[in-house]
C-alpha cells in the first residue's frame, strides 16, 4: 500500500537516496526535511503517514524533534520511526521509553526497508 | 762543896761524906722511875744519918700530903709509908716558908728548940747559921705522937712548887750537924733534880700515852673503808676513863635529809630520856634515838654555860650535883648514875658536826690515913694525938677531870671532828662517787648498750648494704633490660613511625582515596586524597559515619540502604566488594562516580575494619562516555555514508534506475563521493591515533616556509573559488625546520576550515611572520579567551627565530567558550553542518598534533560574527641547533 513518509535527516544524500529508494521501488510518496523546523513544517502541512526521523542532527537533534512533534497536537498522532546509526544500549532504553513506533538502524536494507516501515505502523 | 764544908768535917767524915754523896748520887741517877729514886734516896740518907726514919712526904694539891717512900730501921717507929696527913699537920705558913725560901727546920724535942735556916739558890753556902728558937708546942706535941724525938726536915722544891720534904725523924734526941744538914740538902736538891726528870718522864711517858691513845683512836677513826666510830669512842671513853659516853653527830641540813638519823654513838650508861622529852620533829621515826642533843635546854644550858676554854668548846663538869643546868636534864643524867660530864664541842673549822660526851659515875677514894680526924678535935685548936692507920673511903665521889683530860679529850675531840669531817667528806666523796659509779654504770650499760645497739646496726647496716648491693646489681640488671626494651621499643617505635610514616606518606601520595572504618562504620583514617575528593578535611571525616558521608549510591543515583551497603556488608560479614561507576557523595552533596574495592582487615581471625579504596571516575566516565561518543559519533560518521552507498548501489542493482538515467548518474556520483567520504574519514581516524602515539614519523627537513604557503593555497583553492572566498597568500621567505607535508596538511585544514565558515565574497589571508625573541607572551590576545594550547602546550621555544603563520577570515567566529575544545575530536561548531560541508571533524586534532610534533604552538582567536584567527608558531631550527 502506498504510503506518505516524511524523512527528515540533515545528511541530503540520505535524504536524497532514501526518497528514491521508496518512491522508485515502491512508489510512495516521500516528503524531506533536512532540519527539525523543516520537519514540523511539513509534517503539519504534508500530514504523512509516518515520519523518518534521523537522531543525529546538528542543532536540534532528532529525539527533540520528536518531543516536539509530540508536543505539537497537528502531528503528535503521525507515528515516528527513529532512523539512526547510534544503537548503544543506552540509546536502545531511551528508544524504548519514547512513544515511537520503532527504531530502524542505518544502513537500512534497501530490500526491506518498506516492510519494516508498513510493520512498524501496524 | 769543897771549902769551908769540908772545913767542918773530919777527913773520915768527908771521906764517907764524899762516897755517900758520890754512890747517892749514882743510885739516884741509874734509875728514872720515881719511886726507886725515892726509896734508895730514903734508905741512903737513913744509913748516912743513920737515924730511926727516913722519909720522903708528897703534897697533894689540897695540902694534904702522903708518905711517898720510907727507910725504917728496925721498926723503931712505925711505918707511915703510904699514909695521908691532912694539910692541918703542917701550917700553911711553914708550907710557904718551906716553898718561898726552902727554909729548913731542925727540930730538937728535948730541947724544945726549932732551927730554921734558909738556903739561898745557887750556892753551897748556907745562908746564915741555924737559927734556933723555941719550937711551937704543938709541933713538939705533934712530934711526941708521932714518937719522934728529932727531925729534920728539908723542903723538897720542884721550882717553884713545894713538891714535899724529906724528913729524917729519930726517936732520940740527936744534933744535926751543919754538914749533915748539907748533905741532906744536896740530897734533896738531887731528889729535886730527879722529881723533875721523872716528873719530865711522867709527863713524857703521860704525854706518850696520850699520844698512843690519841693514835690508836685516830687510827680507829681513819681506818678505812668505815670509820670505826663506835670503837673509837669506846677506846675513848676507856682512855677518860668513863663509863659512858655518847657521840652524836648532827650535820647541815644540805649534807644529809631531814628524815636521816643523825648518827649517834653510844658506849655505856647513858642518861634516861622521859618520854616527854622527844621533840616534835623527832616524833615518828627517830623515836629510838634519844635525841638528847636536841633537847632545848641541852643547848640553851650548853650556850649559857661558859667552856672550860672558850674556844675549845669543852664543858667539864666533874659533879653534876653542883652544876648549873636545868634540873631535868640533871635528873636525867643523875638517874643515869652519871656524876661527872665531859663535853666538847666537834667543830671542824666553822662546821659544828655534834658533841662527844663523857659521862664519870661516882668513885670511892679511898685514903690511909695516919689518925682519924674526925676523933680529934679540929686540929687547929690541939695537935694530933693519935697516928694510927685510918682507912677512909669516901664513897659517891665525883671524879674530877684533870687538865690531862681535857686536853686529851680535846686532842681526841680534834681527831673526830678531822675524821667526822673527813668521814662526810668521805661519804660526800663516796656518795657522789656512788652517784658517779652508778652514773658510770649507767654509763657502762648504756654504753654496752649502744655497742649492741652499734653492733645490730653494724649488722642491719652489713645486711642492708648487701640487700641494697643485690637490689642495684637487680636495679642494673633491671636498667639495662629496660634500657635494652626501651631501645628495642624506641627502635620498633622509630621503625613504626617511620612505617607509619612511609604508610602516611603512601596514603598520603596514594591519588586514589584510602579510608577505613571501624566495625561500626566510623572512619577511622582517611587519607588526604580521599577527603580532597570528598570534600571534608581529614579530621572532619574521622569518627563520622562513613555511610552518612558518603551517602553510597547506585550508578542510577538510589542509594544503598545500610541493609544493603556493600561497604557495610565487607566490614560485618569480611566480603570483599567492588565496584565501578557508583557514586559517592561531596560535603556539598554533588555525587560523583566512583570505582572502590572495599577489603575487610582481619587480625587474629577477627574483623576489625575494612579498607575502602576508591577513585573519582567521572574523568574515566568522561573519557568512556566520549569513546562512546566518539564510537557512536564515528559508528555514526561510517555508517551514515554506507547508508547512501547502500541505497544507491541497491537502486542500480536492482535496476531500477534503469529507466531514469540521470538519476542513475547521480546514485553514482553519491555513492563515489560517500565513499571518499568513508576514505577521508577512516584516514583522518588513523592519523589522529598515529599522531596521538607518536607512531607518525615526521620526516622533516629544512624547507621553505613561502614554498609551504603557496602549495596549500593551492590545494584549497579550488574549494575556495566553489565557494566564492578570495584567498590572500602572503609568502615570507624564511626557512624552517619541519615536514612540508604535513605543514601543508595543516594550513589545508585550516584555509578549508576557514573557507567553509567564511560568507560568499569574504576573503581568507595565510600571513607569516619571522620572531626572533621568545614570543610566547608577546602576541596580543584579541579576544579575552586564549585558548588552552597557550598555556598548556609550553614546546621548547628557546630558539631564537620562530615562524608566527596566521589564518584569517571573515566568518561566523567561534563562540569563547569553544576556543579550546575545538581542537578536541568531533568539535564542530554546529552552524556549519547546515551547509552540509562534509569534515570530520578530527582537523583541527589533526593540526593540533602535527603543530606539537614540531615543537610549535597552535591556537584561535576569534569575534562572534567578525571572524576568527588561526595562529601557528613553528620554530625554525632543529631543536639540536638551537644552543648555537
Amino acid at each position: 500500500m502506498s504510503k506518505r513518509i516524511l524523512i527528515i535527516d540533515d545528511e541530503p544524500d540520505i535524504r536524497e537516496t532514501t526518497q528514491i529508494c521508496l518512491e522508485i521501488a515502491k512508489g510512495w510518496e516521500v516528503f524531506t526535511a533536512g532540519s527539525c523546523q523543516e520537519g514540523l513544517e511539513k509534517a503539519i502541512a504534508e500530514q504523512p503517514d509516518a515520519i523518518l526521523l534521523d537522531v543525529m542532527m546538528p542543532d536540534v537533534d532528532g529525539l527533540t524533534t520528536f518531543a516536539e512533534i509530540q508536543a505539537n497536537p497537528a502531528t503528535r498522532q503521525i507515528p515516528v520511526i527513529l532512523l539512526t546509526a547510534m544503537i548503544q544500549p543506552s540509546d536502545q532504553r531511551r528508544y524504548n521509553q519514547m512513544a515511537i513506533a520503532g527504531v530502524i538502524t542505518k544502513p537500512y536494507d534497501p530490500t526491506t526497508l518498506a516492510d519494516q516501515i508498513i510493520e512498524l505502523l501496524n | 762543896m769543897k771549902s769551908e764544908f769540908s772545913d767542918r768535917l773530919s777527913p773520915g767524915q768527908l771521906n764517907s761524906f764524899a762516897l755517900l754523896l758520890h754512890r747517892m748520887i749514882n743510885r739516884i741517877r741509874q734509875s728514872l722511875e720515881l719511886s726507886e729514886i725515892l726509896k734508895t734516896t730514903v734508905a741512903e740518907v737513913r744509913i748516912f744519918l743513920k737515924t730511926d726514919r727516913v722519909k720522903i712526904y708528897r703534897f697533894h694539891p689540897d695540902g694534904s700530903g702522903e708518905v711517898v717512900a720510907e727507910s725504917i730501921k728496925d721498926q723503931c717507929l712505925p711505918s707511915l709509908l703510904g699514909h695521908n696527913f691532912p694539910a692541918s699537920d703542917i701550917p700553911s705558913e711553914a708550907r710557904d716558908l718551906f716553898r718561898t725560901i726552902g727554909q729548913r727546920s731542925i727540930v730538937d724535942v728535948a730541947n724544945q728548940q726549932i732551927g730554921l735556916s734558909s738556903f739561898r739558890e745557887g750556892s753551897a753556902e748556907v745562908m746564915g747559921e741555924m737559927d734556933y728558937r723555941p719550937v711551937d708546942p704543938c709541933h713538939v706535941e705533934y712530934l711526941v705522937a708521932m714518937g719522934v724525938s728529932s727531925s729534920l726536915v728539908v723542903p723538897i722544891r720542884d721550882g717553884e712548887n713545894l713538891w714535899g720534904l724529906l724528913v729524917s725523924h729519930h726517936s732520940l734526941s740527936r744534933h744535926y750537924s751543919d754538914q749533915e744538914l748539907q748533905v741532906v740538902q744536896l740530897v734533896a736538891d738531887q731528889v729535886a733534880v730527879s722529881i723533875a726528870q721523872a716528873n719530865l718522864l711522867h709527863q713524857t711517858r703521860l704525854s706518850a700515852m696520850q699520844e698512843a691513845t690519841i693514835n690508836r683512836i685516830t687510827a680507829l677513826l681513819h681506818s678505812t673503808p668505815e670509820m670505826q666510830l663506835q670503837a673509837a669512842l669506846e677506846q675513848t671513853i676507856v682512855a677518860l676513863q668513863g663509863f659512858g659516853g655518847r657521840l652524836y653527830i648532827s650535820l647541815p641540813n644540805s649534807q644529809f635529809p631531814l628524815h636521816l638519823p643523825q648518827h649517834l654513838f653510844t658506849v655505856g650508861s647513858q642518861p634516861i630520856t622521859p618520854q616527854d622529852w622527844q621533840s616534835e620533829e623527832a616524833t615518828s621515826q627517830l623515836a629510838e634515838f634519844s635525841p638528847f642533843e636536841h633537847h632545848p635546854h641541852w643547848q640553851t644550858w650548853l650556850e649559857m654555860e661558859e667552856p672550860v676554854n672558850s674556844s675549845s668548846g669543852v664543858w667539864a663538869i666533874a659533879d653534876l650535883y653542883q652544876a648549873v643546868m636545868p634540873s631535868d636534864l640533871v635528873t636525867a643524867l643523875i638517874e643515869a648514875q652519871i656524876r661527872g660530864v665531859l663535853i666538847l664541842r666537834l667543830q671542824y673549822g666553822s662546821h659544828r658536826l655534834g658533841y662527844l660526851t663523857v659521862f664519870r659515875d661516882e668513885i670511892d677514894v679511898e685514903r690511909i690515913w695516919a689518925g682519924h680526924p674526925d676523933r680529934d678535935h679540929p686540929q687547929h685548936l690541939r695537935p694530933r694525938q693519935s697516928f694510927e692507920t685510918w682507912r677512909e673511903l669516901k664513897r659517891n665521889q665525883a671524879h674530877l677531870w684533870t687538865l690531862e683530860d681535857i686536853e686529851l679529850v680535846k686532842a681526841l675531840g680534834y681527831h673526830f671532828a678531822i675524821a667526822i669531817h673527813q668521814s662526810i667528806l668521805y661519804q660526800q666523796v663516796c656518795a657522789l662517787n656512788t652517784d658517779l659509779a652508778e652514773d658510770i654504770q649507767r654509763r657502762k650499760q648504756i654504753e654496752q648498750e649502744i655497742i649492741a645497739l652499734n653492733a645490730q646496726l653494724e649488722q642491719r647496716v652489713r645486711e642492708r648494704t648487701l640487700e641494697l648491693q643485690q637490689a642495684n646489681v637487680a636495679l642494673v640488671e633491671q636498667i639495662a633490660e629496660r634500657e635494652k626494651t626501651l631501645l628495642e621499643r624506641q627502635q620498633a617505635e622509630a621503625s613504626l613511625q617511620r612505617l607509619s610514616h612511609q604508610q602516611e606518606l603512601i596514603l598520603d601520595s596514594a591519588g586514589e582515596g584510602i579510608y577505613g572504618i571501624d566495625p561500626q562504620g566510623k572512619i577511622t583514617f582517611a587519607n588526604p586524597a580521599a577527603a580532597k575528593m570528598l570534600g571534608y578535611s581529614i579530621d572532619e571525616l574521622i569518627g563520622h559515619w562513613m555511610h552518612m558521608l558518603v551517602d553510597h549510591a547506585r550508578p542510577d543515583g538510589t542509594p544503598y540502604l545500610v541493609s544493603d551497603n556493600p561497604i557495610l556488608e565487607t566490614v560485618q560479614a569480611g566480603v570483599v566488594h567492588s565496584g565501578s561507576n557508583d557514586l559517592f557523595h561531596r560535603r556539598d552533596g554533588s555525587s560523583f562516580p566512583i570505582e572502590y574495592v572495599s577489603s575487610p582487615i582481619w587480625e587474629q581471625n577477627q574483623i576489625i575494619g575494612a579498607v575502602v579504596v576508591f577513585k573519582d571516575i567521572t574523568t574515566r566516565q568522561q573519557i568512556e562516555r566520549m569513546k562512546d561518543e566518539f564510537i557512536s559519533i564515528v559508528s555514526h560518521e561510517l555508517r551514515t555514508p554506507l547508508t547512501s552507498i547502500r541505497s544507491t548501489l541497491w537502486l542500480l542493482a536492482n535496476g531500477w534506475l534503469d529507466s531514469h538515467p540521470e538519476k542513475s548518474k547521480r546514485m553514482l556520483d553519491i555513492a563515489f563521493s560517500n565513499t571518499n567520504r568513508l576514505v577521508r574519514l577512516v584516514s583522518d581516524f588513523l592519523d589522529i591515533e598515529r599522531i596521538k602515539f607518536g607512531k607518525i614519523t615526521m620526516d622533516k627537513r629544512t624547507c621553505n616556509a613561502g614554498d609551504l604557503m603557496i602549495q596549500s593555497a593551492d590545494t584549497v583553492r579550488a574549494m575556495a573559488e566553489k565557494a566564492g572566498i578570495h584567498l590572500a597568500i602572503a609568502p615570507i621567505d624564511a626557512e624552517l625546520w619541519a615536514d612540508p607535508d604535513r605543514i601543508i596538511q595543516t594550513f589545508t585544514n585550516l584555509l578549508g576550515n576557514a573557507i567553509k565558515f567564511s560568507p560568499v565574497g569574504s576573503t581568507v589571508w595565510l600571513t607569516a611572520e619571522v620572531l626572533n625573541n621568545e614570543p610566547d607572551h608577546s602576541i596580543a590576545p584579541t579576544t579575552t579567551r586564549i585558548s588552552e594550547d597557550q598555556i598548556a602546550n609550553q614546546p621548547n621555544l628557546s630558539s631564537p627565530t620562530s615562524i608566527l603563520f596566521k589564518v584569517q577570515d571573515q566568518g561566523i567566529g567561534i563562540p569563547s567558550d569553544k576556543l579550546e575544545t575545538i581542537f578536541d575530536r568531533f568539535q564542530q561548531v554546529n552552524i556549519s553542518h547546515a551547509r552540509g560541508h562534509g569534515g570530520t571533524g578530527l582537523g583541527l586534532m589533526i593540526c593540533r598534533g602535527i603543530v606539537h610534533q614540531h615543537n610549535g604552538r597552535i591556537w584561535a582567536e576569534s569575534q562572534l560574527g567578525a571572524g576568527s584567527t588561526f595562529y601557528v608558531l613553528l620554530p625554525c631550527q632543529h631543536p639540536s641547533q638551537q644552543h648555537s
